[in-house]
This record gives structure tokens, C-alpha cells and sequence, in this order.
């Protein structure tokens, strides 16, 4: 029989501020198989790891259950921390008594505490049953896909070739650039936007470890990190593999066509940011209707951001400080104009960004009003901006000859599709989600596929650029493995009992499951396969399990619990 | 010679933790040096994390126990850097460990030093509302997890007798004879990770802190958030550890002020703020949370989402306006300020106060800016190379930045940065190995 340990942890207060610990202690230890129990104040530090390991010695275990939080934390840790001690680490599991228990049971410690414990115990005959497994190694692709190739793509795919690894960028539009190609100058120095990103264009062009297909869409994608296959349609057809995958969608405007409210679509002379940078490029500010010189030029900050009646709740982060931009480019080439900014609140968070406004204001006389616009409307050839000046209390009339609206950045179009088709989760606006909005930014929650720049969220340009050298390097150090590892805790098929009916084939949702291709059974593609268990349940001949969650395993599982 | 394929990485906050374990996971070495005894940084005092209130000790200590054990990190923390000379591809890093009067060798971390010491301090890590000893560790999940003492505030240094926890230590690991150390280490690119300071608050006279006990700033009430914390995770007020009913939160405190302090925005204030409106509300259902504010600066995913919740879920009162004079009444603290929407005058009697002050680079940054030759910027932050382009190089080859060092930043940002520090000393090695060579044109068919 197995010898087994239990490790109850305290987390601080986490776990024993609701559960006894003690009295989980000297229950468990009376369970069969635990020839050792003990509780501390943080497993995962190092002395509880060392705790562990000479419980291990000591008592010669070779199965080790750790009581503290979610597996998704510490699982690994303590894993490593028992094959140190020379325990196979798929037999060191772990009971979540903190996210199932403590954190929920709050109000009922007595409940709580014996909850804990037959938690405990479950996991206790799931190691009885575990086998010891070694994890397999596949092999691994050294050839990244960016998707993307405006500023975060070209960064990303640079980083990654000058390397020494090849990259194909993959960019639907017939020129790399992105939505930088659109800008006129950069704050805060008024640098010219175009100047900056030629010479980025030419080092992505001409670098050898760099393909670039332009005019071109990823259609399909199949297999696994390390080992993907892309499909790419563009003025030829190509299939190739890849082991990692950046994606660099970018961002666009939401079409002010949608934004009636204030006169978007409807008055030629309300323009949105990226059209008045297109004025801003070619020197030409004129009024879309009559050619003439706006003399008056209104700014509406938050047209259709942080709107969540309306439009959108979130706030589109580059907008004000493209607009202080935008007025001053404006004031440089108009010296007698007035340029007006409707905004609620100034969010120049950066290094010298809230300096920059602060000139906006002073240097050029921009004038900013806190509040919405209540109305825009046309009138004798202008177009009046009525609004509200909600520190005064009193209400703006603006006679405008140029409206701009910074609208709302929304996901490129298509983002949605394209995450399907990489099985990459987006939130509900169609940005791409990342594996953890603290602490992993720039992956995605599915295994070799990274996000870059503003496909994940609006983001500026240096931002952009940082995060996409943060999604290089985590390409780079998945090239830097000598070879892909896979979890063993996979599914496996019987081939005494497999009819071969094929409808574990149907029921995989990862293309895992093939049949053979002369022997009526099924088998696993084991690099593929996520031990998700579809299978096990399609199978009506028992003949599918998952290794470690076998169907005796998970019966004596539930023993403790009934 | 052959380029050092080897990194230093000064700081082990989560910016010099995440570029580190960046780095070493692409199978180079990093020697990673942190001044305090143990590694995390200002993150390991906080309590949840904005906007999924995530515990931060929590998804922090996963990274500590794996940089604290990884085969290709070498951690010198209570150290220094004395000095660094040569180039990129070979720099001599000389660096000078404190004494911890300890031998972390034989040292176990088993604790009982600091049971056993007599004498209690009030614990910086703590913001000086709970105690530590005078040997301590940083924090119950210190890594590495061994105590140094401190010198000022041992009863043997400072009378020469004691010696209880050399008395007490199981494996004779306390050496009072012990001396600074010096360890010299080449590397072949450098990354900057020393983060920040909060702007030194008895210098700003006009929020009452220093002088009444129940102004706080925003790390202080982590502490108290924090289930490790002082109040072991309740909201208690420093004075008389009652339970505050009225707290107020007051933004931009040595922010955007150019006339007086910084003229800069230190960006994260604002979530935090929420943040701590919210937690408070969570653990004091009854109380009432006030937020004085300039503007509110929550652009981030789901960050918007997150103030407005603090405000239309935990009724949160966010009042605009600055506030003019703060000062104790009857075991209350007065809070005045103007309400800049309704034109009116404000005023709370408030049972905690608490601020949010002004980021400033670390105490140290300049010297680090000094041993290389780089420039800071007029408040002494790092500079990057180019704004728009280069945000993680600096000025010389081969020297990365990333984190708070270049200004403040929230944790998200700096991980996405340090690891963009990282890719750049990862593109740097794969140069210069021989094993990696540029591949002729990529052609795929």
C-alpha cells in the first residue's frame, strides 16, 4: 500500500481564518495509507517545502498530498519540491481547501473544516490510484507566425528574427504599417510618424530571416504549440508549420457613422482623429465641405468610450493624448485658430505626458472643457457644439467650422473570426483575452499563441512596442527549449475493448482521436490530446480513461464524499 | 573573447523577477541582486490587486518560489552593485553583500531566532504598524527564507550582551564576527529593475501626515488590507484600532503639482484608490468611502469597468476637488476640501485618512544611473533610449530597463515590460552564439 503524506497549509489567514486545521490534522491522520499529517503557516515557502522533503525521507513516502490553494498556483512547486525528495511528481496532488473552502465558507468554519477533510480524503485515494508518469517530449518548430504587421507585429517579428529564428508576417493590408502609417507625428515630439516607421518597414523587409506575405489572411490553423499548421490565402495559397504564433491585429475606430449623436455621418465637417491626421500628414487642414480654413476646431474626447448606454464602456486609453496632439499640430499651423477640447476626465498618465497637456494649455491656448456635448448640429454653413462646462455649471456654444471625433478604439475587424479559428478566447468587445491580466500580458490562455500591441487592448505607441518585445521573448524562450513537453495525464484506449465505433472521434474537441488507419480502433494522437476526458465519456465500452483520473480511481474518489 | 552569455538583472521586484525568469528560461544564467534580504519588492506588501482583486501574495509567490529555486539564477539579495566596468558582451560586476550575521549556508530558516529575540521593532515591510524582530525576515514567505539581524537595533551590538538567538539556533548559524562580503561576477548585458519609492510624506505638511496618526498612505492601509498585514486583514485605524466608518482617500497627493512637488501624473493612484474604496467596503459594509480626485485616470482593460463599480456597486463618493486642510477634532480627522462640480465646500469628519502619494525612483537609482554613465531625467528616473521605439534601451549597448525605474507604471505594464527587456538581452545572446545562425531567406511553400 501506498505511504502517504499530508500537507495542510495555512495560507496566513486564507485557509486557517475559516478552517481548524488541527482538526484536520488528526482526522486525516487516521485515514488508511497516511502514514504522516502535518499543518504550517506557508506550505509553499521554504521551509514548508522543506518540511515536505524530510517528511519524505523520513517517513519514506511515496505519495504526497499538499492541502492549501488551487492547483493552478502551487501545483507545480510542490511537484518539483517532492521529486527533489524523490517522489514521482504525478503523485503529488493537490487539495484546493482555500478557493473550494475557506474562501467560500467564510461564515461556517465548522462545515468548513469538515468539508476540508473529506476534500482531503478524496484526494488521498486519488493518489492511492495514481501511477507514477514521466512527462514526453515532441518535437518543436522553430518558426514563429505574426499576425499583423503594423507597428507591434514588426516589432515582434523582428525581435524574434534577429534572434536567428525565421518568421512569417502575415499582414491582410497591401503595406506593412498598420495604423501608424496613418499618423502624421508622434507625441510627445512631435516626431514625424512616417520617417520612424519606414525605416522599421525596411529593416522587416529586407531582414533575411523575415517572409512577409502581404494581401494575405490566416484561414486555418490546426495542431498544437510547437507543432501548429497555418493556412494562409493571399495571391497564393501557402501551408506551413510554425511552433509559436504572435498576433498583432491592431485596433480600428468605431465607424462614426454610429456616433449620430454628435453629427457623425451626417455633416461633412465632423471628421474623426484619423481623418484629421490624414489632414495633419499632407499639411492640408481644410474643411471637408467648402475648402476653407477651420478657424474654430472643436475636439469631443470619448465619442463613444466610456459610454456604456450608448456605445462602449471602456475607455480607449490614446485618446487624450492624441487630441492635446492633435490641437497643438493644429495651433502650430494655425496660429490665430481656437481649438477646443470636450473631454471628462484628462488621463495623461505617462512620462511627461500630464507636460505635455499642461503646454497644450498654456503654451497654446487650447481650451479644455469638462463635460459632454449635449448636441452638435448645422447651421449656417458651421457646425454648433453645444455642451455643458460642468465645472462652471454653465453651458458652451461652440461655433464650429471643424468637428473632430475621437471615437472609440475598437478590435480590428475580423479579430472575432480569428480568434476562432486559433481557438484563442476574446472578451465580450472582441479583444484578444491574455492567460492573466496581472502577471502573463502577453499570452494568451492557449499554449504558443502571444498577443502583441492593441489587439489585446488600446494601447499606445511605446506601450505597444514594449509589450511587443514581452511577446518576442516569451517566443524566444519557447525556441530556446531543445523540445516540446507534454503533460502525461492524457487519455489512452484499450485496444482489447475498443470496438472501433469511432464516436470518441466525434466527441474530441482538439482532433485528438483518429481512428486507426487499418485496425478497427481508435487512437490517441497523444500531442494533441488535453486529457479532457470527452472521450472517456463517449466510449461505451469503457474503453477510453485518462491516466490518473481512471473510472476505479474517480468511484473510490467519491467514497469519502457519500 | 567571446560576449558573456550571462545577465545581470538589478531589482527583484516583479519587473527584475519577470525579466530574470525571461531570461533563464531561455537557458542562460542571470545573477540577479536586490538590496532588501528577500526578493518580490513592493509588491509583495500588497494585499488584492486591481481589477480582479486577485490576492497578491497569492499568483506573487509562484514567481519568488521559482526564482528563488531556479538552476539559472544565481540571487545575491541583502546585496549591492559596488561597481560595474567593461562593455556589453563582457561587464565586471562587483557586488558588496551586507552582513546578515547570519550563515544562510547552514542557516534552515527555522525560525526560532526570531521567536526567542527580545527585542521588537517596528517592521518597515509592515509601514511601521506591526513588529518585527531585531533578526528577521522580511516577510512569513520570505525567499530566500533566512534572517539577517539588524545591527541598530540589536540589544548584543549595541551593549554586547544578548546573544539569545545564538543561544537558541539549533545549528550554530549565527556569526556576530560576520563581515561584508565582495563577489565579482562577468556578464554580457545588463537589465535595470529598481523601481520606486513613494514621495516622503513629512515633507508635504498639508494633509496632517506625521503628525496625526490616523493619515496613512495608500501602502499602509495594503498592509492593513492584507491578510499577513499588522490587523491580520481587518480595516483598523492606527489611533485607537477602532473599526473606521468614515475613510477618506485623497488622490494626487505630491502629484501633478508642479508649483510644489511633481509635476507628473504617477499613474497607478487611481486604480489603487478604487481598489481600496472597494476592499474597504467589502470588509466594512456599513462605512462610507470618500475618493478626492483630480481626474480619473482609469484607462486600462477593465479598468473603467472597475471605478465604476466602486462607485454604483460599494457606493463609493468620489468628490472632485482638492482638498485644502486637514486637522484632528475630537478623535476625528477634518477633512475640507471644494468640490469643483457643485462649486461647494466639503467637509467629512473622517475616521481614517488616507493618501496617495507621489511614485519617486528608488533611493539607490541614481547611484546604479552613476556606475553606468546614464542619464536620469529631472525627477531621477531612468531614461529610455528613444520614447516611442526604444522604451526598454538605454543610452548604452547592451543596458535594458524595465519596471517602474523609467516612472510609474502598474504591475501588468511592467511584466509585459521586463519581459520586452528581456527579449532584448535574449536577441543579443542568440547573436552571439554560434549555435543559432542567421538562416538564409525563409521561404514557405
Amino acid at each position: 500500500m501506498r505511504k502517504i503524506g499530508v500537507f495542510v497549509c495555512h495560507c496566513g489567514l486564507n485557509i486557517a481564518g475559516t478552517v481548524d486545521v488541527k482538526r484536520v490534522v488528526e482526522a486525516v491522520k487516521e485515514y488508511p495509507g497516511v502514514v504522516f499529517a502535518t499543518d504550517y503557516k506557508y506550505m509553499c515557502s521554504d521551509p514548508g517545502q522543506a518540511l515536505i522533503q524530510k517528511a519524505i525521507a523520513d517517513h519514506e513516502l511515496d505519495g504526497v498530498v499538499v492541502a492549501a490553494c488551487s492547483p493552478a498556483m502551487h501545483e507545480v512547486t510542490f511537484r518539483k519540491t517532492a521529486r527533489a525528495a524523490g517522489v514521482n511528481p504525478y503523485l503529488t496532488e493537490i487539495a484546493n481547501i482555500r478557493e473550494q473552502i475557506s474562501w467560500v465558507h467564510e461564515a461556517e468554519p465548522d462545515a468548513a473544516t469538515v468539508k476540508a477533510i473529506e476534500i482531503i480524503e478524496t484526494i488521498i485515494e486519488k493518489v492511492r490510484y495514481d501511477e507514477p508518469l514521466e512527462p514526453f517530449s515532441l518535437p518543436l518548430v522553430k518558426r514563429a507566425l505574426v499576425i499583423g504587421g503594423g507597428i507591434a507585429g514588426m516589432t515582434a517579428a523582428l525581435h524574434i528574427a534577429d534572434a536567428g529564428y525565421p518568421v512569417v508576417l502575415v499582414e491582410r493590408e497591401a503595406q506593412l504599417g498598420g495604423k501608424m502609417g496613418q499618423l502624421s507625428s508622434l507625441y510627445l515630439n512631435f516626431d514625424t510618424a512616417p520617417d520612424l516607421l519606414q525605416s522599421r518597414i525596411e529593416a522587416v523587409t529586407r531582414h533575411p530571416n523575415i517572409q512577409v506575405l502581404t494581401e494575405a489572411e490566416v484561414t486555418e490553423l490546426g495542431g498544437y504549440v510547437g507543432n501548429f499548421t497555418a493556412k494562409v490565402n493571399g495571391s497564393e495559397p501557402f501551408t506551413f508549420d510554425v511552433g509559436a504564433i504572435v498576433v498583432a491585429t491592431g485596433f480600428d475606430l468605431l465607424p462614426q457613422s454610429e456616433l449620430g449623436e454628435y453629427g457623425g455621418g451626417r455633416y461633412p465637417d465632423v471628421i474623426d482623429s484619423l481623418q484629421f491626421e490624414h489632414m495633419l500628414a499632407q499639411d492640408e487642414i481644410r474643411r471637408p465641405s467648402d475648402g476653407t480654413l477651420p478657424k474654430e476646431v472643436v475636439w469631443v474626447q470619448c465619442a463613444g468610450s466610456r459610454d456604456p448606454e450608448l456605445h462602449k464602456p471602456y475607455c480607449s486609453k490614446i485618446c487624450c493624448m492624441y487630441v492635446a496632439k492633435q490641437a497643438m499640430a493644429y495651433k502650430q499651423r494655425v496660429p490665430d485658430g481656437q481649438a477646443y477640447v470636450f473631454y471628462i476626465d484628462i488621463r495623461s498618465q505617462g512620462k511627461g505626458y500630464e507636460e505635455f497637456v499642461q503646454r497644450a494649455m498654456t503654451e497654446y491656448d487650447v481650451l479644455y472643457l469638462r463635460g459632454k456635448v449635449a448636441r452638435v448640429f448645422a447651421e449656417d454653413g458651421r457646425v454648433v457644439v453645444w455642451g455643458v462646462d460642468t465645472l462652471s455649471g454653465k453651458a458652451v456654444e461652440v461655433q464650429a467650422d471643424l468637428v473632430v471625433l475621437a471615437t472609440a478604439a475598437v478590435p480590428s475587424a475580423g479579430a472575432r473570426d480569428l480568434a476562432q479559428r486559433l481557438r484563442v478566447s476574446t472578451d465580450e468587445y472582441g479583444f484578444f483575452s491574455e492567460a492573466h491580466p496581472k502577471l502573463r500580458p502577453v499570452e494568451s490562455l492557449t499554449a504558443g499563441i502571444f498577443l502583441a500591441g492593441a489587439a489585446q487592448f488600446p494601447k499606445d505607441i511605446p506601450e505597444t512596442v514594449a509589450q511587443a518585445s514581452g511577446a518576442a521573448a516569451k517566443v524566444l524562450g519557447l525556441f530556446a527549449q531543445r523540445e516540446m513537453v507534454q503533460e502525461p495525464t492524457i487519455a489512452f484506449v484499450d485496444e482489447e475493448l475498443c470496438a472501433g465505433c469511432g464516436l470518441c472521434v466525434a466527441a474530441c474537441p482538439y482532433e485528438a482521436r483518429v481512428m486507426h488507419p487499418w485496425k478497427p480502433i481508435a487512437v490517441v494522437q497523444t500531442a494533441l490530446c488535453q486529457g479532457c476526458g470527452a472521450c472517456v465519456v463517449a466510449c461505451p465500452n469503457k474503453a477510453s480513461s485518462l491516466h490518473n483520473l481512471a473510472t476505479e480511481q474517480l468511484l473510490a474518489m467519491m467514497e469519502p464524499v457519500l | 573573447m567571446c560576449p558573456v552569455k550571462r545577465a545581470l538583472v538589478i531589482g527583484a521586484g516583479i519587473a527584475g523577477m519577470q525579466a530574470a525568469l525571461d531570461i533563464a528560461n531561455s537557458g542562460y544564467e542571470v545573477v540577479l541582486v536586490d538590496k532588501m534580504p528577500s526578493i518580490g519588492g513592493r509588491m509583495a506588501q500588497l494585499s488584492e490587486t486591481f481589477p480582479t482583486l486577485d490576492c497578491a501574495q497569492c499568483i506573487l509567490t509562484p514567481r519568488t518560489v521559482e526564482v528563488g529555486h531556479h538552476d539559472n539564477i544565481r540571487l545575491y539579495t541583502y546585496s549591492e552593485v559596488e561597481s560595474i566596468t567593461g562593455e556589453v558582451g563582457d561587464f565586471t560586476v562587483r557586488i558588496r553583500r551586507h552582513p546578515a550575521y547570519v550563515n544562510w549556508d547552514i542557516c534552515t530558516g527555522c525560525g526560532v531566532c526570531q521567536e526567542k529575540c527580545p527585542k521588537r521593532v517596528p517592521a518597515e515591510f509592515e509601514r511601521f504598524m506591526g513588529p518585527r524582530k531585531a533578526i528577521y525576515t522580511v516577510s512569513p514567505q520570505a525567499v530566500p527564507n533566512k534572517p539577517v539581524i539588524d545591527r541598530d537595533n540589536c540589544i548584543y551590538f549595541q551593549r554586547g550582551k544578548c546573544r539569545v538567538c545564538e543561544r537558541y539556533c539549533p545549528v550554530g548559524a549565527i556569526d556576530f564576527e560576520q563581515q561584508e562580503s565582495f563577489h565579482e561576477e562577468r556578464v554580457g548585458a545588463i537589465i535595470l529593475a529598481t523601481g520606486y519609492d513613494l514621495y516622503p510624506l513629512a515633507k508635504i505638511g498639508e494633509y496632517g501626515y506625521g503628525r496625526i496618526p490616523d493619515v496613512i498612505d495608500g501602502l499602509a492601509f495594503e498592509r492593513l488590507l492584507s491578510a499577513s498585514g499588522p490587523t491580520a486583514h481587518l480595516a483598523r485605524r492606527p489611533s485607537d484600532g477602532k473599526e473606521p466608518k468614515e475613510v477618506v482617500f485623497i488622490q494626487c497627493v505630491g502629484s501633478r503639482d508642479p508649483e510644489h512637488y511633481m509635476s507628473y501624473c504617477s499613474k497607478i493612484c487611481c486604480m489603487y484608490t478604487a481598489k481600496h474604496a472597494m476592499l474597504y467596503k467589502h470588509k466594512v459594509h456599513d462605512g462610507q468611502a470618500y475618493v478626492f480626485y483630480i481626474d480619473i485616470r482609469s484607462a486600462g482593460k477593465r479598468y473603467e469597468e472597475f471605478v465604476q463599480r466602486a462607485m454604483e456597486e460599494e457606493r463609493v463618493l468620489y468628490v472632485r476637488g482638492k482638498v485644502s486642510r486637514v486637522f484632528r477634532e475630537n478623535g476625528k480627522v477634518m477633512v475640507w476640501g471644494t468640490d469643483t462640480l457643485s462649486g461647494r465646500n466639503v467637509e467629512v469628519a473622517a475616521d481614517l485618512v488616507v493618501l496617495a502619494p507621489a511614485m519617486v525612483p528608488k533611493a539607490g537609482a541614481g547611484a546604479v544611473a552613476e556606475l553606468l554613465g546614464l542619464p536620469t531625467d529631472e525627477h531621477g528616473w531612468f531614461t529610455a533610449a528613444e520614447a516611442n521605439f526604444q522604451p526598454v534601451e538605454t543610452g548604452r549597448a547592451g543596458v535594458f530597463l524595465a519596471g517602474a525605474a523609467v516612472g510609474p507604471m502598474d504591475i501588468p505594464e511592467t511584466v509585459a515590460q521586463a519581459s520586452g527587456a528581456a527579449a532584448k538581452v535574449l536577441s543579443l545572446f542568440a547573436r552571439w552564439s554560434s549555435e543559432v545562425t542567421v538562416t538564409s531567406q525563409v521561404t514557405v511553400t
